[in-house]
């Protein structure tokens, strides 16, 4: 009873320390996006030939969008507004959307991205971990391992084009079926829904509105980023569950677990697996807090409308309230990633006590 | 003066009638667990030298050989390039624009095609190969000296220092890294070495996170505590005796941060946030994203030469794991 009410506490104090920490991730992504050298109120204003009448175009904009106020005050009224619930407006990225709207839209794409991944990943990872693990130095560790290696090695985007450039050529069902091929390509809003979005996920919107083609169409357009999701983050937890189980397996409880007649079996799973997830549950919930924000990489290479896509449209267009919503979201979930790795401590090894 | 007077006592110790080889030989056969002091000395330098030989045995295993190969390939292009490329680096870089045609197949005068602008691809590669040797060291230098100097002084001193800096670590954890460099480093300019430098000062946090752990282990050591009690001040015990026990973790992780801070570089460049002026394997895919299905050899082959140096990288970092310290996972 007494863990449990220390738990309790421990979660409680750990929310009450994220609100400064969110103030001052704030206060600096703020002031850093204001300093970007890209300007994003000459992109809105045009281009106009008279100097002077740009200039005082720029003038009345940058009044109009109160960036001429000293930046101290604009960060006040920003901070002011954040906690009233009012986010601000997207300013170059998508003019006029309020930045909550747009977060909360492109949100359930990514998660629809990553949801598989997410969870059937980390299974196979740490099945497979154990098994390179059992038979060391065997062939089938050196067959993991060799794909292991290649899928930490080689950067996600390369994989990304190499599955492009192979699988999309080759199979047609991918590209030339009978779809339109540049639908594939960029995931883009080609095909229209004809009906409401009523949660903002694609596949559960055309289920409910029984549009089947539009369905099929996001389905196959999940399947490439998915898989190039799956083989990183696969590769390198596959390589720390290796090196950890290597490690359990040479300690001196396992000897004992085995001398009593323990079954393999029972000493692979119970015994050593659970000494060996203490690293590893660590870099699975820090990758599933990454994923979940969307890998920018695989939403650049594969053109999906994301998360992450639109983090980097925004600081590239220099949109600065939607830079601040996005970082401050991504913050969110980063610490409440880092807070759930922490509990699930305690489930895998109780000697683990927070006070 | 002390050289000669250790031989001459030597010597007369030497010449004593009861002193001999025989009763040398008595005591050995006679006495149970008795030791020849020269003997004994002869035995311990072999041991160390096979314990060194040990090491390097472990260390030395077909993947980590394998690795440096990699790296040297690397090493030897970057090093030879004026003389392994066809074309001088002003001739690839956008300054100059030649006049072929982008994105050529393979021909003689460029061996594996064009990429955008007219460049030669090869030229290109063997170029990139001395910016990449530069991204791997430079910012894992700076990032992990200023983690050791952080880490060490957060866990040595406690208290406040110790809460300030671990507050600050994680206020830049809650922010993704990546984006942070993509929004910090235009502000003061695009030139390799600034984002080079920036990468590194930004990465700062995981390493003092990573030393601080390891100073904390080793500050409960006897020997640790036995220099304070004698009175060694503070920056001597952390920088003599605490740092030299920690090295081990920090080679380890030099070897496997470059392989990382490599990709992360070479997804900067993809991203569009590469210096356009230096031959970046990074930058050629991003320049080959629009004809990737036309002319697939444009992206594929620098992708293949990150993948090379990375992989060689990771593989001799999991080779210095396993031969210094099988119990670290990086």
């Amino acid at each position: 009873m007494g863990q449990a009410k220390n738990m309790v506490y421990y979660i409680i104090k750990r929310i009450m320390i994220m609100f400064p920490i969110l103030i001052i991730v704030l206060i600096i992504t703020f002031i850093l996006s204001r300093f970007m050298d890209i300007f994003p109120v000459i992109r809105s204003v045009g281009f106009n030939l008279d100097p002077n009448e740009l200039r005082r175009l720029i003038e009345l904009e940058e009044q109009r969008m109160g960036y001429d106020l000293p930046i101290f005050q604009q960060l006040g009224i920003y901070l002011m507004n954040f906690f009233t619930g009012n986010w601000g407006n997207s300013y170059t990225v998508d003019k006029g959307t309020p930045v909550i709207e747009f977060i909360i839209g492109v949100f359930p794409k990514t998660i629809e991205l990553m949801i598989i991944p997410i969870i059937i990943v980390p299974i196979i990872a740490v099945k497979l971990g154990v098994v390179s693990a059992k038979n060391k130095d065997k062939s089938k560790d050196n067959v993991i391992r060799f794909v292991a290696i290649l899928g930490a090695g080689f950067p996600v985007f390369f994989i990304g084009n190499l599955l492009q450039i192979f699988i999309g050529r080759t199979i047609y069902f991918f590209t030339y079926g009978e779809f339109d091929m540049d639908i594939m390509w960029s995931n883009a809003l080609s095909f229209d829904m004809n009906g409401r979005y009523y949660t903002g996920f694609r596949l559960i919107d055309s289920i409910l509105n029984n549009n089947q083609v539009f369905l099929m169409d996001s389905l196959i357009h999940l399947i490439l980023p998915a898989v190039c999701m799956s083989i990183v983050s696969l590769a390198s937890i596959t390589r720390l569950t290796r090196s950890t189980m290597l490690d359990v397996l040479d300690q001196d409880f396992i000897r004992t677990a085995r001398a009593k007649g323990v079954p393999e079996r029972e000493v692979i799973n119970r015994h050593a697996l659970r000494n060996a997830l203490i690293p590893t549950s660590n870099l699975i919930v820090g990758g599933t807090a990454g994923a979940i924000l969307g890998s920018l990489f695989i939403e650049t290479v594969f053109d999906y409308l994301g998360f992450g896509y639109y983090f980097v449209r925004s600081v590239f267009l220099a949109d600065y309230l939607l830079i601040n919503g996005f970082l401050v979201f991504s913050s969110i979930v980063i610490i409440s990633g880092t807070l759930i790795a922490d509990v699930l401590y305690t489930i895998i090894d109780p000697r683990i006590v927070y006070t | 003066m002390t050289q000669i007077y250790l031989q001459d006592s030597d010597k007369t110790r030497n010449n004593s009638p009861f002193r001999g080889k025989i009763l040398r030989r008595l005591k050995f056969y006679l006495i149970p667990g008795y030791r020849v002091p020269e003997f004994t000395e002869m035995e311990y330098e072999i041991g160390k030298i096979k314990s060194k030989r040990k090491l390097f045995r472990r260390f030395l295993t077909p993947l980590t050989i394998l690795g440096f190969m990699l790296i040297l390939f690397i090493v030897v292009l970057g090093v030879y390039a004026p003389w392994l490329s066809l074309y001088p680096l002003q001739e690839i870089t956008p300054p100059n624009y030649p006049g072929t045609l982008e994105f050529q197949p393979p021909s003689p005068g460029h061996p594996l095609g064009t990429t955008k602008f007219g460049y030669d691809l090869l030229s290109r590669l063997i170029w990139g190969a001395r910016t990449i040797i530069q991204a791997a060291f430079i910012p894992v230098f700076i990032s992990i000296s200023g983690g050791v100097i952080l880490g060490t002084i957060s866990a040595y001193f406690g208290s406040w220092v110790d809460t300030l800096i671990m507050r600050f670590c994680d206020v830049m954890f809650a922010i993704p890294t990546l984006v942070l460099v993509i929004i910090v480093a235009p502000l003061i300019g695009r030139d390799l070495y600034t984002i080079l430098i920036i990468y590194g000062l930004l990465y700062i946090p995981y390493n003092i996170r990573f030393m601080r752990s390891l100073v904390l282990q080793v500050k409960q050591n006897i020997y640790v505590r036995a220099a304070v009690t004698g009175g060694a001040d503070k920056v001597r015990v952390m920088f003599k005796h605490i740092f030299p026990n920690a090295f081990s973790p920090i080679i380890i992780s030099f070897f496997g941060g470059m392989g990382l801070t490599v990709l992360g570089l070479a997804g900067l460049a993809f991203i569009g946030m590469g210096d356009p002026s230096v031959a970046d394997w990074g930058t050629d895919i991003i320049y080959a994203k629009t004809v990737l299905l036309n002319s697939p050899g444009a992206a594929l082959w620098p992708g293949l030469f990150i993948g090379i140096a990375v992989i060689g990288f990771m593989l001799i970092g999991d080779g210095l794991r396993d031969a210094l310290d099988p119990r670290l996972h990086i």
